[in-house]
């Protein structure tokens, strides 16, 4: 438990530098970037302002101040919460998340679980049937997918399941008439997104699971417990899923950055009204204060993935270990 | 040599990639900006095997020249990416001490970046292309490289001959060059090529995502979302095969590379570091 | 472990659903049957008409004080009757229609009028679409039912601009008018939703309830379409021909003056060249465009004016004819090199086309260019970039840009051409200076006879068209695709900006057919 408390607290405390590290260069690529914030900021109106309403805004957001005041400027202001507006969502930047972090993690989590239950089920299985068709059916599939770029996925699956046999919604959360959001029209809309999700991001927890319930079958508790007479399926299950959890928690937590590109490239695909998608029309219109808030917020996301692994692992590894030993 | 057959395989199916992808400019000149409107569309046929896209081009052709294009891009992508991390590698491990562990801790954080989201970033404020896609991938993907380095340093500085070299008057330098690079190069030449499909993935994922190469360029990234258009008439072709054009020589590189890691630590259990 | 793992996951996906639930629409439920679903492409920045919001019309929550029928005449609307034009043109009197009243409940008076465009000049709003009403000296209110109009010259199409919405006073962001909807929510980035206005002047519509849905990806738009989710949509092309043919689906393609064309910078050494410009006017396939690149959905272009005005010139047009654009080339110095692209004086036959790095019709259309350029040895360089990229780089390369209105030669042609736009933004980018153009669009603007402005118009196609200013390429059509039957859709000739309105412009006229 101690532990546990000293491992979480030297992470956060390691969470601080890199979040100032990363805004710091955000601020920086931002300063050298060719594009002008007072032009973005007027976007079709930049036509018909005359040069002297520009310099006054120019001056009203501190611009002509020294870099290192403008950085402390922006850096105060995100601290207290005002993170701007969004040019592309004509909204504040809070609001912008606050309405689409959900949906992001409703798909993300979703797509965990359904990755955890289908990869112990798929792996356990490979294990068990090791060196059949079926076996290398798997590990050939979970290469393959591997090696499958997510968007393409995506778009393969939308083109069966959406375009040619119509049965599931190609995109959006829910249907347009719609005027409120219903579980089940969420539910009906959420599959193909979190199902692509979750396949592109298992093909490495499918081969660890395979390999470490194949190790575990040749151990000589297995074999006891075999022989004590306990049914084959129950002991491969039991020992499948307690050799598995761990690495899966430890490994989720190194994963989560490949964990935002996939849901990066999911809600884009899909339309998802999450925040990672968000980020992709953010770049496109250069929308600095909602690209900057999300690049952020990603850091942070893989920085606490980082931290509840280690607790995870730093909890669990003592009984792990006496389990190992029994 | 006892080559598996998947490795054989795979060594097969690149080579044939390679051979193509080089010869082809030799009997089917793409210029990028060519169009054909009067056969657009079409699908597969014996004079188009996979089709033709929306605009008349033929999809087989341009996905080679796709994958050229990708290649390129994705290998200097890797090998800025080797550059940095070999150097902050090399002088982590052979500094040690306090430089050491700040620069390992600057790896830490660069692995906890989100690459693809801090590639947008970097893309988005330095406007879509080349340039920006090799700089996006390049700067985020250097941690490994130099987590191999240093502990190749760390691991030979302890080496009996390199000990006896150091304390019988060799130069560092010297020391470096004679004992250190024949070491280091199989590894680090293993990690840029698995960096290589790393990085091809990164650049498709940008062009996809309309934030990559200039959009009429024959890229793999580009075709697909150009594809992407055309499903909805039925034109599977012109996004499936640039996509398989992604996914083979992926498959084969870590089919590959797991090949060449088991001969390089024989001892260590085969493991797919994916 | 198990327990813990199970708990973080139940933990996370409450979280998702308390968060998800804010973000719910906040206007109230019972969306069924009775609901029209509009796709649209494009979100509006504002539903301000002061701040460039729907100002030729069609914007379903208000009322200019004329409206326009889909033939492009224009009728009264919350002007009892046409307006009354003084004989030198520069004072236009309105008298407006009785017992009007807002959404909510006010009656409508001259002084709304009057704060309406009072607000949109005001320099400090700085509306977008200033410019296009920069003919008003004053608006006057002289009693509760006349407005009054002092302009600064005669502008012979002012009448064309009282389109614009009129907001109530002092009601700028209320998006209160008194259309035939009300405005009732906005979930940015999602959709708007209307009701029906039962109390409209015009009678309440049939249709009661719409729902404005935004979704920029054409897939999105045309797979929720094919789902019922929509009741319409506006597509391209070939995302619509899968549903022409279809049963209970209406494909309607209406014209429009919406064109796409190279605008050229007339100072630069090769596109300043008139033999390379007009040797590419023939070189292109106008008709290879339409047919694959628009899937059939437009007509070829050769002007700026829209043959589906009455004020076209059909001179101005030619046909396809690579061969005597090679011979024009030969003649005008341009020999052909080794690597089959033309040089005169040791300058290559070269220059870059810019196109919107997003928007694939454009660069499908450079690229077609290009190819067609290739073949008479002149090399053109798609270049897809930015808006933000392509604005600086306008006064130095070529552009594939698009504009035009239906509703006055005036509209755009006068920014587009008169050399006192030159350079400003997307005004005159290729800085066209022709001093005989601009008098003929003086001319136009500033005379009320309608013969005297058909030949200055007339007479300004066939120069334009001379100088070789632009290579117009295509007019589209746009198409919509519309679920069920109904009476009253009636398509119209559209302007370049079609979002705001388009063929939805007279929902509230629309009634389910039998």
């Amino acid at each position: 438990m101690r532990a546990a408390a000293v491992m979480a607290a030297w992470r956060a405390a390691f969470a601080v530098p890199v979040l100032v590290l990363v805004s710091v260069g955000m601020f920086a690529l931002a300063q050298a970037s060719p594009f002008d914030p007072v032009r973005q900021y007027l976007g079709e109106r930049a036509a018909v302002t005359s040069p002297e309403v520009a310099e006054e805004i120019r001056r009203s957001w501190g611009l002509d101040r020294p870099l290192p005041e403008q950085y402390t400027a922006w850096l105060g202001n995100l601290l207290r919460g005002e993170l701007g507006d969004s040019r592309t969502f004509h909204l504040p930047v809070a609001q912008v998340i606050a309405e689409r972090i959900g949906w992001t993690l409703l798909a993300v989590g979703a797509a965990l679980v359904l990755m955890l239950a289908a990869s112990l089920a798929v792996g356990t299985y490979a294990a068990w049937r090791q060196g059949s068709w079926i076996d290398r059916l798997i590990v050939g599939g979970a290469y393959a997918n591997e090696a499958a770029p997510v968007f393409w996925l995506g778009l393969l699956v939308i083109w069966v399941f959406a375009v040619r046999l119509d049965w599931l919604p190609a995109g959006g959360l829910t249907d347009a008439a719609a005027a409120t959001v219903e579980p089940g029209d969420v539910l009906r809309h959420m599959v193909l997104p979190v199902t692509v999700l979750a396949i592109s991001q298992s093909s490495w927890l499918v081969l660890y699971v395979r390999e470490s319930v194949i190790g575990t079958l040749r151990e000589d508790f297995v074999i006891g417990a075999r022989a004590r007479g306990l049914r084959e399926r129950t002991v491969v299950v039991w020992h499948a899923l307690r050799s598995a959890l761990l690495p899966f928690l430890t490994l989720l937590g190194t994963r989560t950055p490949e964990l935002v590109t996939g849901a990066i490239l999911v809600e884009t695909v899909f339309s998802w009204p999450g925040v990672a998608g968000a980020s992709v029309r953010a770049a496109l219109a250069v929308d600095f204060p909602l690209l900057a808030a999300l690049t952020l917020l990603g850091t942070a996301a893989v920085l606490l993935g980082n931290l509840l692994a280690d607790v995870a692992y730093t909890l669990a590894d003592p009984r792990v270990r006496t389990l190992g030993v029994a | 040599m006892g080559m598996p057959v998947q490795a054989r395989a795979a060594a097969g199916v690149l080579a044939a990639l390679a051979l193509v992808t080089v010869l082809v400019p030799a009997f089917a000149q793409l210029d990028q900006s060519l169009v054909n409107l009067r056969e657009a569309g079409l699908p597969p046929s014996l004079a188009h095997p996979f089709g033709t896209d929306e605009v008349g081009r033929d999809v087989l052709i341009r996905s080679i020249y796709g994958l050229r294009v990708s290649f390129l891009v994705g290998l200097v992508a890797a090998l800025v990416s080797m550059v940095i991390g070999g150097l902050v590698g090399l002088a982590a491990g052979t500094l040690g001490g306090l430089a050491d562990r700040l620069l390992m801790r600057v790896v830490d954080g660069f692995n906890a970046l989100p690459h693809l989201l801090f590639g947008i970033f970097i893309v988005a404020m330095f406007a879509p292309g080349a340039v920006a896609v090799v700089v996006s991938v390049g700067v985020t993907h250097w941690t490994t490289a130099a987590r191999i380095v240093r502990a190749e340093v760390l691991s030979l500085r302890a080496r009996p001959f390199v000990e006896a070299a150091i304390s019988g008057g060799s130069g560092r330098l010297r020391v470096a060059r004679r004992h250190l690079l024949p070491h280091l190069l199989p590894h680090l030449l293993l990690a840029t090529v698995l960096m290589v499909p790393h990085a091809i993935w990164h650049e498709t994922a940008l062009s996809f995502l309309g934030l990559g190469l200039p959009p009429h360029l024959a890229s793999l990234g580009n075709m697909i979302n150009d594809g992407q258009r055309s499903l909805l008439t039925g034109a599977w072709w012109s996004s499936l095969v640039p996509g398989l054009f992604i996914l083979v020589p992926t498959l084969a590189v870590a089919v590959l590379a797991q090949h060449w890691r088991d001969r390089l630590n024989p001892r260590r259990r085969s493991e797919l570091n994916l | 472990m198990r327990v813990l793992k199970r708990a973080a996951a139940a933990g996370l996906v409450a979280a998702a659903l308390i968060a998800g639930g804010c973000a719910a629409p906040s206007g109230e439920g019972g969306a069924g049957d009775d609901t029209f679903v509009v796709g649209l492409s494009s979100e509006y920045d504002t539903l301000s008409p002061v701040l460039g919001f729907a100002p030729d019309g069609g914007s379903l929550i208000y009322d200019g004080l004329m409206s326009r029928a889909p033939d492009l005449s224009l009728r009264p609307a919350l002007a009892e009757s046409a307006p009354r034009v003084s004989a030198d043109g520069k004072t236009v009197t309105f008298r407006l229609r009785q017992g009007v009243r807002f959404h909510d409940g006010t009656p409508l008076t001259s002084a709304d009028v009057k704060y309406t465009y009072d607000t949109l000049l005001d320099e400090a709003v700085a509306s977008p679409i200033r410019g296009d009403f920069a003919a008003i000296d004053e608006v006057r209110a002289p009693d509760a039912r006349t407005v009054e109009f002092r302009l600064r010259h005669a502008y012979a199409p002012f009448p064309q601009r009282t389109t614009l919405g009129i907001v109530k006073k002092d009601g700028l962001k209320q998006n209160i008018g008194t259309g035939p909807y009300r405005f009732e929510s906005w979930t940015p980035g999602d959709k708007i939703m209307l009701s029906g206005n039962a109390d409209y002047w015009g009678g309440a519509p049939a249709i009661d309830r719409v729902v404005l849905a935004f979704a920029p990806d054409d897939n999105v738009r045309a797979t929720r379409l094919r789902a019922g989710e929509l009741d319409a949509a506006v597509l391209p092309p070939k995302a619509a021909a899968g549903f022409r043919g279809e049963r209970g689906v209406t494909v309607y393609d209406v014209p429009s003056a919406d064109y796409r064309g190279i605008m050229y910078p007339l100072d630069q050494p090769v596109t300043g060249d008139r033999a390379i410009r007009e040797a590419v006017g023939l070189a292109v396939d106008r008709r290879a465009m339409v047919d694959t690149i628009l899937a059939g959905a437009g007509e070829p272009a050769y002007g700026p004016i829209s043959p589906r005005t009455p004020w076209y010139e059909p001179s101005v047009e030619r046909a396809h004819d690579p061969a005597a654009a090679g011979r024009l080339l030969d003649q005008a110095g341009w020999t052909l090199g080794d690597d089959g692209i033309r040089v005169k004086d040791g300058r290559r036959a070269a220059f870059t086309l810019m196109y919107p790095a997003g928007d694939s019709l454009r660069k499908e259309l450079a690229l077609a260019v290009a190819s067609d350029a290739k073949k008479i040895g002149i090399a053109v360089e798609p270049a897809g970039l930015d808006w933000d990229a392509i604005e600086p780089r306008m006064p130095k390369d070529a552009l594939i840009m698009g504009y035009g209105s239906p509703y006055d030669p005036d509209y755009v042609n006068y920014e587009m051409f008169h050399s006192a736009f030159k350079g400003q933004g997307f005004f005159n980018p290729g800085r066209y200076d022709n001093p005989k153009v601009d008098e003929l669009l003086e001319r136009g603007r500033g005379s009320v006879d309608e013969a005297t402005r058909k030949a200055a118009y007339t007479e300004l196609q066939k120069i334009v068209h001379r100088d070789e200013v632009w290579t117009y390429l295509v007019y589209l059509t746009h198409v919509y695709v519309i679920r069920g039957a109904y009476d009253g859709i009636t398509p119209g000739v559209e302007a370049h900006e079609h979002a705001t309105g388009g063929l939805f412009r007279d929902l509230h006229t629309w009634k389910p057919a039998g």
